[in-house]
């Protein structure tokens, strides 16, 4: 089993959204996923995956031995293959304990899970140090711009001093950068940093670019992973993520701004 | 005997560094070393370590060796022997494998804490020192950091120069009693010759710190980097009688 922390330092750059479509991309491939929500009262993946009306336990009832770790699971009504566990809304950060989340990520692995995919709260505080602690791997999240580059320096700082592998001394977190929210046509003009910009900035490889889109908010609101929305470049986009981090070659897509045409100006068109 | 047996013995002299303990009790000294290199668990590269009892307020009834030997490997310290050890707690060391060193050592055993002497000047573009980031021998007086130095870590190369393989970025902080060098785009703080060395001098691929300082001398760059230097290899050192900070870009040759 291997344990993936989708993290970032700064809020609303698309952890969260990340998390949902990155867990459901793994679940359609076959993988047996679950996708944890560590932000600890201020629960939002159980929405985006649209089960928040079958909310029972969360994970902070399974760490308290409240409830049984299946019972808090809740199937998703897309993949066969994708659980999702979901995040305390009344209790604080600091009702996780280390042991607590390490019995649940054992008992995950008893269950025969592939892919545990952990949603990290913004900040440095407990809750995304807890989501980050026995992190096999890490997808950075960035936006490009200055502010969310250097927090996600930030973050992989910690990722490299308080992770368990960090303290252990064994092999270190492997580290993915994923850039979100970009928009080739800004950068054009100069008012985004260009996706190489962040790349030369944090020194990580780069598993893929997400566009900037409105289809995302819409999916959201739905209720509907990002990766679900058949024909958009987003969805696509994180497939392309998904096949990159099984180790597979894909080109990098939907980064390039081509300006549109005269006939395209003239009558109008998107 | 002849040179084809299978072990042979012979003199050394080990640098090692010494860790002074005003307690024993193992979860004060991990909360100690927490706060010393909480951000930092590679400070110690594997290092030996000779642990100093010249410093406890009282002879405690118990050592917990085990946990010791534990928390100094959590670190990448390795025990290797004691000084000044209360004789009552001569036996519990040896059966934790840990040597007696007092008479094997005479002189200061403290590590060395003055500069580094001069060095001949270096060729512009020299290459890394040492090509492999194999484990250096304890006495080394040189750190090596491989990975980027990431916002908000700070490491400090107490006594030695610094490396840095992987670059600095922005909001960490590198220092060094020796000199610093940076493989890589250097866009923090660069603190060389901490102690006063005034020779001590920072040299990087990537000029594009917050700040830099040599002994004490030290500049930011608010309205930004010149461009003859930005992004480029250059070098910071002390120049004149006044030590005014010089900074210039290193020519290709």
């Amino acid at each position: 089993m291997k344990v993936i922390v989708i993290t970032s330092g700064k809020g609303g750059v698309g952890k969260t959204t990340t998390s949902a479509a990155f867990a459901s991309g793994l679940a359609l491939r076959g993988y047996k996923t679950a996708v944890i929500d560590f932000d600890v009262g201020l629960r939002n993946l159980d929405l985006i995956m649209g089960c928040e009306r079958r909310v029972v336990y969360d994970l902070v009832n399974v760490v308290n031995g409240e409830a049984r770790l299946n019972q808090a699971l809740i199937k998703d009504k897309h993949c066969e293959n994708l659980f999702i566990l979901p995040a305390s809304q009344t209790r604080d950060k600091d009702a996780l304990t280390e042991e607590g989340v390490e019995k649940v990520l054992e008992e995950l692995q008893h269950m025969g899970f592939d892919y545990v995919v952990c949603d990290s709260p913004a900040g440095i505080e407990r809750g995304a140090v807890m989501a980050l602690t026995f992190a096999d791997e890490a997808v950075v999240t960035s936006n490009p711009e200055v502010s969310s580059v250097r927090d996600s320096d930030r973050i992989l700082g910690i990722l490299q001093s308080k992770s368990k592998r960090a303290r252990d001394g064994g092999e270190p977190v492997k580290e993915h950068l994923l850039i979100t929210r970009y928009s080739p046509k800004r950068v054009d003009e100069g008012e985004m940093l260009s996706y190489k910009d962040v790349q030369e900035l944090l020194r990580v490889p780069l598993i893929g670019v997400i566009p900037e889109s409105e289809s995302v908010l819409h999916a959201s609101n739905q209720g509907t992973p990002a990766i679900h929305l058949k024909g958009t470049d987003v969805a696509e986009a994180y497939a392309d993520v998904v096949a990159r981090f099984l180790g597979e070659e894909r080109p990098l897509r939907f980064v390039n701004y081509e300006k549109p045409g005269l006939i395209k100006r003239l009558f109008g068109g998107k | 005997m002849s040179a084809s047996a299978p072990v042979q013995f012979r003199n050394t002299t080990l640098g090692a560094t010494v860790a002074v303990l005003q307690a024993t009790e193992p979860p004060a000294l991990a909360d100690a070393l927490h706060k010393m290199f909480g951000g930092m668990p590679d400070f110690f590269n594997g290092e030996a370590v000779i642990l100093d009892f010249a410093a406890l307020a009282e002879v405690p009834s118990s050592i917990d060796w085990a946990g010791l030997n534990s928390l100094m490997r959590r670190y990448r310290l390795q025990p290797i022997g004691v000084f000044n050890l209360p004789p009552e707690h001569g036996e519990g060391a040896r059966r934790a494998g840990l040597a007696q060193l007092d008479e094997a050592v005479t002189g200061n055993p403290r590590q060395i804490e003055t500069p580094a002497p001069a060095r001949a000047p270096e060729p512009p573009a020299a290459a890394p020192q040492a090509p492999a980031p194999s484990p250096q021998p304890a006495t080394a007086s040189t750190m090596f950091i491989d990975r980027p130095l990431r916002s908000g870590q700070q490491i400090y190369a107490r006594g030695a120069d610094l490396v840095l393989v992987g670059g600095v970025s922005p909001g960490a902080e590198v220092i060094a009693d020796g000199s610093i060098h940076c493989y890589g785009p250097l866009r923090g703080r660069a603190i060389a010759g901490a102690q006063g060395d005034d020779r001590a001098r920072i040299i990087t691929s990537n000029f594009g710190p917050e700040l830099v300082s040599i002994a004490g001398v030290f500049r930011t760059f608010e309205r930004g980097i010149p461009e003859t230097i930005a992004g480029r290899a250059a070098q910071v050192r002390l120049s004149g009688t006044e030590n005014t900070l010089n900074i210039e870009a290193l020519q290709p040759i």
